[in-house]
């Protein structure tokens, strides 16, 4: 989907980083240092940079200031308010403390990646098609009825793809923090989900956890 | 307590001063009456005598006394040719005779002693003031008592004026003595407010601040060792402030240096659970997530050994250099083979005391840091010698050197060159301050000397045997 630069010198955190991020079908470059970082910036052009604040030679905040055009999150240790107000006042789209949770890694890329309109607006899988921006569904081309919440729930599933999603992660997600419903109401939309879209096993259950849209593009 | 002094010398001196002038407005209020008093018996004796002379002239004229009175005393009463001098003449206590005689005299003076002696007093009547003398004539005339009055207003009306002076300059001077004590006072305690003031600077936190330092008085003394108690107050300060930045400093670097592999072991884990994965993603997974534990275990450790370190002491044994130094051999045999690095040890000393485990812990940190400056093909030398009187051990390489700006800060715990450093080589950045700690509880010393490029030599020298 969206070209991504990680400049990490953690090999570990790199590696992780790129992983997570190839699962939703971002296209991954990692580099280890400043240096190689600003070279391969001016080389390719990339969506997004992943950008760790310290790393070897020239740090994080040197790279950013060098090429700022690209959207920018900063990654890093120092959860230090005045290192975050240093990023944000710099400029950066987004600031992601370790540790991070995976999810929130991904929300945060998807989220720049739409405000820098860099991020797909439809997603093509088998005979369906998901059109973000009128928020239309199409299963072999005909247009599916969907209510609101189960439009939300299948975006949020297709953003989070190949990764699996427990049942109040996805409450959480879809119906907000304060639903006090039941996880039985994330079952009965994934089985109306899956009946519509032909999605029996796509949308896969996950044992003793929850969903997971696996697509692999 | 400026107040109170100004306040009590004031009061002191009112009282003293005021005090002198009244003495002196007294004594001399004894003394005018005292003159007057003098001068009317004085005349009284004269004009008593030269009265007895007439009555004895007139008496052998056979003229009678009582007619002739008037005439006879008539010249005694212009005699002091003012106005002041009043005389009556009692036969009895029958007026014979009295010249402006205004005032009433008391019976008393009528009945003087009869043994000759005269009744002398000051008498005040209607605002004036009057010397009386009373005495009988001598014998025969011993019937007749003369009085003798003198008008002694103007005396103590200048004495009043004089009184009055003094008081109206005491007055003055009180308030001239004030205005010069208050000045004084201010003068004396401009120090000692300065110091209050110094003070209340220094409390709410400009330890910088200093007292000026005049002459050589005891106030100046007193400056000079506030001066050294602010100085010594600020070195203090600064040395905690130091410490508390150095402690901060390690619990973020602690802090920092145990994100990264949490994040990681965490982030892999949440990765196995949530994504389809094939064979090989789920083995290079665990293998991470298995690396980055060791990493949070060692740190674990050498943190603890740091925090023995520091609490325990040592046990003191006398150690073979020589075995040490082949143990170290050993340890290290891997690395430097796989390296090719060519490692000489030199002894030139058989025995230094100390804990085996910590002296051998040191060593190879040091050779193993060595061999982690040095390139492929590197060289190592290991040297024990007595230098200067002391038993010196230093490790030298021909590695890439440290960078003189970071040389002084190397052996802080969790230091980092570069923000970030190269982990390929492992640990967990407290190997040096490890070092430094064995070095110190051995009450030695840890020098580093290094060139960028050429290489680095590391001395240990023992201060004791």
């Amino acid at each position: 989907m969206a070209a991504i630069l990680i400049v990490e010198d953690e090999e570990s955190i790199n590696e992780l980083v790129k992983r997570n991020l190839q699962l939703v079908g971002h296209q991954c470059t990692s580099v280890y240092d400043g240096l190689t970082a600003i070279a391969e910036i001016r080389a390719h052009s990339y969506d997004l940079i992943i950008l760790d604040i310290m790393l070897p030679e020239v740090d994080g905040f040197e790279v950013f200031n060098k090429v700022h055009e690209t959207p920018t999150i900063f990654l890093t240790a120092c959860s230090s308010l005045s290192d975050r107000i240093n990023g944000f006042s710099m400029g950066a789209d987004d600031y992601l403390t370790k540790p991070f949770e995976m999810l929130e890694l991904l929300a945060r890329v998807e989220a720049v990646l739409r405000r820098t309109q860099k991020s797909k607006s439809s997603f093509e899988a088998g005979a369906v098609r998901i059109d973000f921006d009128s928020h239309q569904v199409f299963y072999r081309g005909q247009l599916v009825e969907c209510t609101p919440k189960e439009y939300e729930l299948l975006e949020v599933l297709v953003n989070n793809r190949n990764i699996a999603l427990s049942r109040e992660r996805l409450l959480e997600l879809v119906w907000g923090y304060d639903y006090e419903g039941d996880t039985r109401t994330i079952d009965v939309h994934i089985q109306k989900l899956r009946k519509k879209l032909g999605w029996e096993n796509v949308i896969k259950t996950v044992y003793k956890l929850g969903y997971r849209l696996e697509s692999h593009l | 307590m400026k107040f109170r002094t100004f306040l009590t010398t004031l009061t002191l001196f009112l009282i003293a001063f005021n005090l002198g002038i009244l003495i002196i407005a007294v004594t001399t209020f004894k003394d005018t009456v005292n003159r007057a008093e003098e001068r009317s018996l004085n005349e009284h004796y004269f004009i008593a005598s030269a009265l007895i002379k007439d009555f004895h002239a007139v008496e052998s004229r056979g003229t009678d006394i009582d007619g002739s009175v008037g005439a006879l005393l008539q010249p005694y009463s212009y005699l002091s040719g003012d106005r002041k001098v009043k005389l009556a003449l009692y036969k009895g206590n029958q007026l014979v005779y009295s010249n402006r005689l205004e005032i009433s005299i008391q019976s008393h003076f009528l009945e003087p002693p009869k043994n000759g002696s005269r009744l002398a007093a000051i008498q005040h009547t209607d605002g004036r003031t009057y010397a009386i003398v009373s005495g009988q004539l001598p014998a025969p005339f011993d019937l007749y008592t003369m009085v003798y009055i003198y008008d002694t207003t103007d005396a103590v009306t200048a004495w009043k004026h004089m009184k009055n002076m003094l008081f109206f300059a005491g007055a003055i001077l009180s308030g001239l003595l004030a205005l010069g004590l208050l000045a004084l006072l201010n003068r004396i305690f401009k120090p000692l407010s300065q110091i209050s003031q110094t003070s209340r600077y220094i409390a709410a936190g400009a330890y910088e601040t200093r007292l000026p330092v005049f002459g050589h008085d005891e106030l100046a003394e007193v400056a000079q060792s506030f001066n050294h108690m602010t100085a010594e107050i600020q070195r203090q300060m600064t040395e905690l402030i130091a410490a508390a930045e150095k402690k901060q400093q390690f619990i973020d670097n602690f802090a920092h240096e145990l994100r990264t592999p949490l994040t990681a072991i965490y982030g892999y884990a949440e990765y196995m659970q949530k994504a389809a994965l094939t064979e090989d993603d789920r083995l290079s997974a665990i293998g991470y997530i298995m690396s980055e534990s060791k990493r949070m275990q060692t740190m674990a450790y050498q943190l603890l050994e740091l925090a023995n370190l520091n609490n325990d002491g040592i046990e003191w044994e006398t150690q073979n250099v020589s075995e040490l130094f082949q143990s170290v051999k050993q340890t290290l045999h891997n690395k430097i083979a796989e390296k090719e690095i060519r490692i000489e040890f030199l002894c030139e000393m058989d025995d230094i005391r100390g804990d085996a485990c910590l002296l051998q812990s040191l060593f190879v940190n040091l050779v193993d840091n060595a061999i982690k400056a040095c390139g492929m093909g590197g060289y190592i030398m290991v040297r024990a010698a007595i230098e200067e009187g002391r038993r010196t051990i230093s490790i030298q390489d021909n590695g890439r050197g440290i960078p003189p700006e970071i040389l002084g800060h190397i052996t802080e715990p969790f230091y980092r060159a570069e923000k970030s450093r190269n982990r390929k080589d492992g640990g967990a950045g407290l190997g040096l301050a490890i070092c430094k700690q064995i070095a110190l509880s051995h009450g030695a010393e840890l020098e580093f000397m290094s060139k960028p490029g050429e290489g680095t030599t590391v001395t240990i020298k023992f201060t004791t045997s």
